[in-house]
């Protein structure tokens, strides 16, 4: 039986990071690494829809933040266990996400990013005036007590977050290399043709809108947990976007892998400046890697990767 | 395609590893390591570098004395940019990585709270640097408070504003309640509310305007067509400013006219708006008056503004930093009567012990917070154009509340 490597991949990443909780007593590892796996979803969510479908959401941090309230929300209300609290992040921000794409994606190029950027900002107003939520002025979401069989609530996170991450990464190479990824792939080089080929455009448009706006709140639910204190500043905020924008365009947004392969590298970049550097530095990186990027490598690091390969083997032959 | 290039496999765990050896473990000193987050960059960078400058000054002081338990003072601490979720990373890099020996917070509610459960699981003594009602969730007995909102916070800040209304003659019947659409603003909003309510006046104003809104005209017009005896309005620097300036620009009548409002404790602001500052009763925590000249204040601010010269920050320093000494001057004082670093014994100390402070003696209730509330409510006077230096000087905030530091009556109304 001829067993799959990524799947083998997988398997080995979640036993190394089950045995990481276990033999590190480094907690700080577990909040970095979270840190890194957020953005990892955020970008692989982002790029289904802006990567594979070519369309450009600026309004990735409103859908984190529907996650992060539908936790405080849930939590408050009837004090649900985390992975109901997941479930229904999912399923709400997966339902927003559908009908926003119902309602822009007849949007096209910067109208559809303005549209975007624009239901990010209604929903936090929703958010402000949401007096159950702690409104404006946040609120408190203490961590439950008991942490599975986790030493601390951290490590409990953190092979959530994993677990979480992993699983956006396998939707995403589902979807890419599935004939649903075909289809969005002729979207983004020619929408009208792959229309006129008998492409079901609107449909597969709004797979991706659900599957993004899915992943991104699910990405979102656990953080109340994390910072235990949550208002609409720090839910919505600037570089969480910017955050899933950059990751992809860094790694690459033609494959799967991209993503996966920008968060990592530019998450340990922000965490390492961090508490090496600068905090605000963060931005300024992210800004300068782009723009380099976008210029220099506008297929990112894969596409860099893939011509240096190339001009090899053509040298070679 | 895929095959032909590295594997992606191979780069994702090649990342992947470069992001765990990225954080290589310093070596540890014998000195003293006090760590903390700041905020040093974002929306609270100008109060987090003035604080930075007021505790730095402590390090020195204390390092002059010869350090703390006979070791010398040293501190580690990072920017959090003002951001929550770096707050998490950063305490658990300074108690895992640098591996200091005690930790104080950074400035602000929003960054407090996210290293609460690093703390507690760890059992450390937290001196915090104005958070508003933070331990009213966590209920941690070794969490202390250094803003002295007193112990009932949200009520206890407009507490001074409204007991002040109700001594005058004829007594206020009528409010307007207003805040900016943020967290510190609606809570104090929230505690004057409750406050009107047990008086029995009558709210006849009461709303927000959104966080940051550049124009406040309007809102100041419909609070004066409410003719309410009272504004008590929580807002942050930039409506602060627009709300002086439009109530001074349409003449409001009120009674009474201010309350909550951050950035008119700050020396530019205060230089900005000048003598539309008269009459004006907020709240704030120290003030050059004579009757808040406690021991060391003087020469803390000396130093401070020395410091403070060129950084961007607050030139005369009267409204952070000297709490931002002070909180560190409890822990330092605590440290060397237990005489050693058991927390749960400092803890205990800090419980029991009136401290004297640069802020003047500091006493904590049960839940961390100030025992007696000693928010100041000051009223602007005599202010002249164009002159920052007066308000480095006695006579310009006249301290009407508590009464144990009141350093002159209230002129009432507020726009005769």
């Amino acid at each position: 039986m001829k067993i799959d490597k990524f799947w083998l991949s997988v398997l080995v990443i979640l036993i190394a990071g089950f045995a990481f909780t276990k033999l590190a007593d480094n907690e700080f590892y577990f909040f970095t690494t979270y840190v890194v796996l957020q953005g990892l979803i955020m970008a692989v969510a982002w790029n289904i829809l802006g990567g594979f479908t070519g369309y450009v959401n600026f309004g990735s941090a409103g859908f984190f933040a529907v996650g992060v309230y539908t936790t405080v929300a849930l939590n408050k209300a009837f004090g649900l266990p985390l992975p109901v609290l997941l479930l229904a992040a999912g399923v709400i921000c997966g339902l927003l996400g559908l009908a926003a794409g119902y309602l822009t994606l007849r949007l096209k190029g910067v109208y559809f990013a303005i549209a975007t950027l624009a239901t990010a900002l209604v929903l936090e107003t929703i958010v402000n005036n949401w007096k159950f939520v702690g409104g404006a002025a946040g609120t408190y979401v203490l961590q439950p007590k008991g942490s599975f069989i986790f030493d601390n609530y951290i490590e409990l996170l953190f092979m959530l977050m994993l677990v979480l991450a992993v699983a956006a990464t396998a939707i995403s190479r589902y979807l890419s290399s599935s004939r649903i990824g075909q289809g969005l792939a002729a979207i983004r080089d020619d929408e009208v043709a792959a229309e006129c080929m008998g492409v079901p455009t609107l449909r597969l448009k709004l797979i991706s809108t659900t599957a993004m706006g899915a992943l991104m709140g699910i990405a979102g639910a656990p953080f109340p947990f994390f910072v235990t204190f949550v208002d609409p500043v720090s839910a919505f905020a600037l570089v969480i976007a910017v955050n899933a924008i950059a990751m992809p365009m860094i790694g690459g947004t033609a494959v799967w892998y991209g993503p996966v392969i920008g968060a990592l590298l530019l998450g340990a970049i922000q965490e390492t400046a961090t508490v090496t550097i600068s905090s605000e530095l963060n931005l300024l990186i992210v800004g300068v890697m782009l723009v380099l990027f976008i210029t220099l490598a506008p297929k990112g690091i894969v596409g860099l990767i893939q011509d240096y390969k190339k001009k090899k083997g053509a040298n070679n032959g | 395609m895929i095959k032909k290039v590295m594997s992606p496999l191979r780069i994702i765990a090649i990342l992947a590893m470069v992001a765990v050896v990225a954080f290589a473990v310093p070596a540890q000193s014998k000195n003293l390591k006090i760590g903390f987050s700041m905020a040093l960059t974002g929306p609270l960078a100008g109060a987090g570098k003035a604080a930075l400058i007021a505790m730095q000054i402590w390090k020195d002081d204390i390092n002059k004395k010869g350090g703390l338990l006979g070791r010398k003072v040293d501190f580690v601490f990072y920017d959090d940019a003002t951001s929550p979720s770096k707050v998490p990373g950063i305490y658990s890099k300074l108690l895992n990585v640098d591996k200091v020996d005690l930790v104080v917070s950074s400035y602000g509610t929003n960054e407090i709270s996210p290293a609460m459960p690093i703390i507690m699981r760890k059992g450390l003594v937290f001196m915090s640097l104005f958070g508003l009602a933070v331990n009213d969730k966590f209920n941690y007995d070794r969490y202390f408070q250094i803003m002295p909102a007193g112990p009932i916070p949200k009520d206890d800040w407009s507490r001074g504003f409204f007991n002040l209304a109700m001594a005058q003659s004829p007594k206020p019947k009528s409010i307007a309640l207003l805040a900016e659409d943020a967290d510190f603003a609606l809570s104090a909003v929230a505690g004057a509310r409750r406050h009107a309510k047990r008086l029995g006046m009558k709210i006849v104003y009461d709303k927000t305007f959104p966080f940051g809104s550049p124009d406040v005209t309007s809102v100041m017009r419909a609070i004066k067509a409410a003719n309410a005896d009272l504004v008590y309005v929580g807002s942050y620097p930039g409506g602060s400013v627009g709300l002086v300036k439009a109530a001074n620009e349409l003449g409001l009548k009120a009674k009474m006219f201010g309350g909550g409002m951050v950035g008119l404790q700050f020396a530019g602001i205060q230089k900005n708006l000048g003598p539309m500052l008269n009459g004006i009763v907020n709240y704030d925590f120290w003030v050059p008056e004579p009757t808040l000249n406690f021991p060391g204040v003087k020469e803390f601010l000396k130093k401070y503004q020395a410091g403070a010269k060129g950084k961007g920050v607050d030139p005369f320093g009267h409204y952070l930093p000297p709490y931002a000494y002070a909180y560190l001057q409890v822990l330092g004082d605590a440290v060397t009567a237990v005489g050693s670093l058991d927390q749960k014994k400092i803890a205990a100390y800090i419980h029991k012990t009136t401290f004297t402070t640069v802020v003047g003696p500091v006493k904590f209730a049960k839940n961390g917070e100030w025992a007696k509330t000693r928010t100041l409510q000051v009223q602007f006077r005599d202010v002249k154009a164009n002159n920052i230096g007066q308000f480095n000087k006695p006579g310009k905030r006249i301290v009407l509340y508590p009464s144990s530091v009141k350093s002159g009556s209230i002129k009432y109304p507020y726009k005769q």
